[in-house]
């Protein structure tokens, strides 16, 4: 791991505006071909991250790296890395071919030496029929693939993504989602994606890193970040999750019981420092809260909540039931096919696993102000 | 459709004239911008029409005649005094609005892109001259350029030269200078504006797809600010062409401009049908500038 040759690095980076603290001692590696994607809500410091590794911004401590050599002053011209900004700037007063060459323009290669390289790179992405047009004259999809193309004309060692996708319709979004990662893979090259959509990190990157308040809470794969959230914060930005304000009543190696609304709950993940009397959070995923139906008897299902429906949503696929019981208020989410229909008033009886459970210790706020940042 | 139907609802079917008359809102619309036509037209479109038909009539001893010829502008043609300073103007016009542009360009660049501190200072000490007086800034140059001026004074004391000179005065260099200093802050302006509009992000990602300064300004920046550049030199172009203070003032005589000749006509010379057709021929070259500027920057302007 250690030889491994990493195409970008960041060591404790940190970034000062004022006092205000954009990004602070920030590091990770990112391997070769890698689909990287630095994921939080505004204002988290991702493309403030993005700006710095692109040379726009120069941080003020710390080293980024490319390809092991240290970058951290170099400026942007120099750096072998391009960028695709949100709102493509393609130059308006080129036509797409000047556009996608002017890169190469800049690298002092001939119009004939270009050609090629140019039409190559315009047919991979799709737009080889609007190479006379002017930037203007496309619709926001189009203008996105001119400004993938232009980037990668270059053959950059990395890929800067900045929200690409941010200014585009659902459909086309999810359209765009496929078309940038087949086109990952066909040019091999690394890209870093910021976003503050996590579906959308969810599904498109090898590894996410996740960043509130200019602080790095967790890098991983995307399996990794969902199923085991490192923070509270995580846990609720990234899918759905249920969370309930407690207290740990018995820890135990492995086993945390936590004592809310008078019902006690067994959890078999925790995360911080927890002794028994201090004040927890424990979340669940709406899907894995399962409806007991009477009479049955599932012992895998040994946290359990009686209650009444306070809210049901149909969703097309699924039911989303708030079941409220003392002070908990939990959702499950619940296929729509094979249920009956419940309404609002009637009771039910849920449960889920304790190893479906993680409980943190309180980051210094309550987890309802959690939810709602994330929401 | 629902507008229509509620005009119908207002107009009872017995009113004749209910198909006919426009919608109540546009007439109201029309008459808001009444008065304001109305003085426009009386103001500019009355007085540029009399002076149209004027500059057909003809001067009888010391009467103008409206007797309808063609005889003034053939004399811009056949008269040998006209076409060379018309020409003249012409070029001194264009050697005004390049100087200014090439002055105004790297300073409205530096206040626009460059310059952080005192930015807003420097735009304002830029636009100082225009507050001032057209007259006293004819004043303070003739003090700059005089022979007992700030300019020969200094060469004096630096022993440069060993009496006053009066080169900077009274010949055509002067009108030169001071309209091109009369003509520098709306240069300044136009200029200034166009790089304004210029999106920070484009610079960004020029630098980024590994343009450095000097290639972002030129593939970048100076096409991308060619509107204000147009619209500057026509501008500087206009004032020039047109003034006839400042040579009359500075000039001394070599410096005898169009509009020295055009005034002339309504002054000492009493021939005002000769002087509108001049003022229309100068018109004329004025309008076409303004024409070529407007659609060179129509097609230029990307950033609308």
């Amino acid at each position: 791991m250690e030889e491994e040759n990493f195409e970008i690095e960041l060591q404790n980076i940190r970034k000062v505006y004022g006092d205000l603290i954009a990004v602070d001692n920030s590091s990770f590696k990112i391997r070769h071909g890698e689909f990287f994607s630095l994921l939080g809500p505004s204002g988290c410091g991702k493309t403030t991250t993005l700006r710095m590794i692109s040379g726009l911004e120069e941080p003020s401590e710390g080293n980024i790296f490319l390809a092991g050599e240290d970058v951290t002053y170099k400026p942007t011209y120099q750096r072998n890395v391009s960028t695709v900004f949100q709102d493509y700037a393609l130059f308006p007063h080129m036509n797409i071919y000047e556009n996608v060459y002017f890169p190469l323009k800049m690298k002092k290669m001939s119009r004939r030496e270009a050609d090629p390289m140019i039409h190559q790179i315009l047919d991979l992405v799709n737009m080889g029929n609007f190479e006379k047009r002017l930037p203007q004259q496309l619709s926001g999809g189009q203008r996105q693939r001119i400004a993938l193309a232009r980037s990668l004309v270059n053959k950059p060692r990395a890929l800067l993504l900045d929200e690409p996708l941010g200014a585009l319709d659902f459909k086309l979004r999810i359209q765009m989602q496929k078309v940038l990662k087949d086109i990952q893979k066909d040019v091999d090259i690394t890209f870093i994606y910021v976003t503050h959509d996590q579906t959308e990190a969810i599904t498109m990157s090898d590894r996410i890193c996740v960043m509130k308040d200019g602080m790095i809470h967790q890098i991983g794969t995307p399996d990794e970040i969902y199923n085991s959230p490192a923070t509270q914060f995580v846990a609720g930005f990234i899918g759905d999750m249920d969370f309930i304000e407690g207290r740990a009543d018995q820890v135990s190696d492995g086993e945390v019981v936590v004592a809310a609304s008078g019902s006690k709950f067994v959890a078999c993940r925790a995360v911080g420092a927890i002794r028994p009397g201090d004040p927890v959070c424990f979340c669940v995923r709406p899907e894995k809260v399962h409806i007991l139906e009477d009479g049955e008897e599932d012992g895998r299902y040994i946290n359990r909540i009686n209650g009444k429906i306070l809210r049901v949503v149909f969703r097309g696929n699924d039911f989303e039931y708030t079941v409220k019981a003392g002070d908990i208020e939990i959702r499950l989410i619940v296929p729509a096919s094979g249920t009956f229909v419940r309404v609002v008033g009637d009771t039910m009886k849920i449960g889920f696993k304790s190893e479906d459970v993680i409980v943190y210790s309180y980051e210094g706020q309550g987890c309802h102000d959690e939810q709602k940042h994330a929401g | 459709m629902m507008s229509k139907n509620t005009q119908a609802d207002r107009n009872p079917p017995a009113d004749k004239t209910a198909g006919q008359t426009k919608p109540r809102g546009k007439g109201k619309k029309y008459l808001v911008g009444l008065p304001i036509t109305v003085w426009l037209v009386l103001i500019i479109i009355v007085p540029i029409l009399i002076m149209f038909a004027t500059s057909f009539y003809k001067k009888v001893g010391s009467n103008i005649e409206p007797i309808f010829n063609f005889g003034n502008y053939a004399k811009f043609f056949t008269d040998s005094i006209y076409i060379p300073i018309f020409f003249k103007t012409l070029l001194l016009a264009l050697a005004v609005s390049i100087s200014s542009i090439v002055l105004g360009y790297p300073l409205a660049y530096l206040v626009s892109r460059k310059v952080k501190r005192f930015r807003n200072q420097l735009y304002m000490l830029i636009l100082v001259p225009l507050w001032v007086s057209y007259l006293v800034r004819i004043v303070a140059w003739r003090a700059i350029l005089g022979r007992g001026g700030v300019l020969n004074t200094l060469l004096l004391d630096l022993h440069l030269i060993k009496e006053p000179i009066s080169l900077f005065i009274y010949n055509p260099f002067a009108i030169f200078i001071v309209l091109t200093h009369i003509s520098l802050p709306f240069v300044f302006i136009s200029i200034f504006t166009s790089l304004e509009k210029i999106p920070k992000n484009l610079i960004n990602a020029a630098a980024d797809l590994g343009a450095n300064g000097p290639r972002t300004l030129k593939e970048i920046i100076i096409p991308l600010s060619m509107p204000g550049v147009l619209s500057g030199f026509t501008m500087a172009f206009v004032t020039a062409l047109g003034d006839y203070i400042i040579p009359q003032q500075l000039g001394g005589p070599n410096g005898l401009m169009f509009g020295n000749l055009i005034v002339s006509q309504f002054g000492y010379a009493y021939n005002w049908p000769l002087g509108a057709a001049l003022g229309f021929i100068m018109f004329g070259i004025a309008v076409l500038i303004l024409t070529l500027s407007n659609k060179a920057s129509a097609s230029e302007g990307y950033l609308e």
